[in-house]
């Protein structure tokens, strides 16, 4: 395994990939600054094989794969001969139209890897027009340098860490230091926050949340109207949500949002036990 | 160019194309829309995009749409 020094060298990777075979396969849908990171932070690595690439990148205690490929039988081929993928824990986003993954799907079963979990796309789909103004709770504010650990602690209590991206701490500072995180503090205790993130014209919610403790105090719905009061320019809100999650895909519903067709199946390799 | 901006229309109702000289840069395709864009003009105009192909600044306006097009022997 050897570490990736520059965006180019996943480039080249992907194109030798991309060259061997004719039913091209990747999970490589990631932002190019965001690649440029993990680079420099020392978290990204690379493993080839046959006429496949395979990535990975460290998260807290596991890894996640990336990879790309001429064909699953090539990607197949390349997971089972990669010791890595045998000693390590290690998870795998599938991410697309659910009939287009049925054959990546069988490779990675074939190759050791067993479902994790399942998530799948919403989006909501705005009208430009100004919004009713409503006096602010001043409990909800956008999130400072000192609400950061917090907020880390409070995201890996709520969210599942190998399924769901939970972003490291220096991404949750970047992030604040962005104006990308509301959060709602009661009692001298973070109640709850939203974390986004806006490109352009469209906005992915990436995790809403209200403490145990603090709920059916509003602090949800407030943190949800300052988020879209704060975005009267995006036209495309995303999110992502697990299947089964169904108290929140009904709170979801309720501000508008609708399943678009996307999925995220997450497998994980033997060294993961759900 | 105009049933390509159609086309777009339909991918992405939301959004209004033609306003735009950037379409990744201003967040109305991102990777998965690329990938539902590239099925489209297969099935649209009976070609094959090739996913060395399958790059953003291939997609980034409707003149580089145009140009990889063209590039497959589609007439505009």
């Amino acid at each position: 395994m050897v570490a990736i020094e520059s965006v180019s060298e996943v480039a080249e990777a992907v194109v030798r990939a991309k060259a061997g075979g004719l039913s091209y396969c990747s999970n490589v849908f990631t932002d190019p600054r965001k690649l440029q990171c993990w680079i420099e932070r020392g978290e990204f690595f690379r493993e080839e094989a046959g006429g496949a690439a395979l990535f990975l990148r460290r998260d807290r205690d596991f890894w996640h794969l990336y990879f790309c490929a001429g064909s699953p039988t090539q990607l197949r081929d390349a997971v089972c001969a990669a010791p890595r993928l045998k000693t390590e824990p290690v998870v795998v986003d599938l991410v697309g139209r659910e009939d287009a993954l049925d054959c990546l799907v069988e490779a990675f079963r074939e190759a050791g890897f067993k479902g994790y979990q399942r998530l799948f796309r919403m989006a909501r789909i705005d009208q430009a027009g100004a919004l009713t103004a409503v006096p602010s709770d001043p409990r909800v504010v956008v999130a400072g340098p000192m609400d950061c650990q917090s907020i880390e602690e409070v995201l890996l209590q709520s969210f599942d860490r190998r399924a769901e991206q939970i972003p490291l701490l220096y991404e949750i500072e970047a992030a604040v230091r962005s104006g990308q995180i509301w959060v709602a503090r009661a009692e001298g205790a973070l109640a709850g926050l939203l974390y986004f993130e806006t490109h352009g014209l469209t906005s992915t919610l990436r995790y809403w949340l209200v403490a145990a403790d603090f709920r059916g105090q509003r602090f949800g719905s407030e943190l949800m109207r300052r988020y879209f009061e704060a975005s009267n320019a995006v036209r495309r809100f995303l999110l992502w949500v697990v299947a089964d999650n169904h108290d929140a895909i009904s709170k979801y519903e309720h501000y508008g949002f609708l399943p678009d067709g996307l999925v995220d199946i997450v497998l994980a390799n033997e060294i993961i036990r759900p | 160019m105009k049933a390509l901006a159609e086309l777009l229309k339909g991918i992405r109702p939301e959004f209004d194309f033609s306003a735009s000289r950037d379409f990744i840069a201003d967040g109305m395709l991102d990777s998965f829309d690329m990938v539902t864009l590239v099925s489209t003009l297969d099935k649209t105009y009976g070609i094959s995009i090739e996913g060395t192909d399958i790059l953003p600044e291939n997609f980034s306006s409707l003149e580089t749409i145009a140009a990889l097009l063209r590039k497959y022997h589609v007439a505009l």
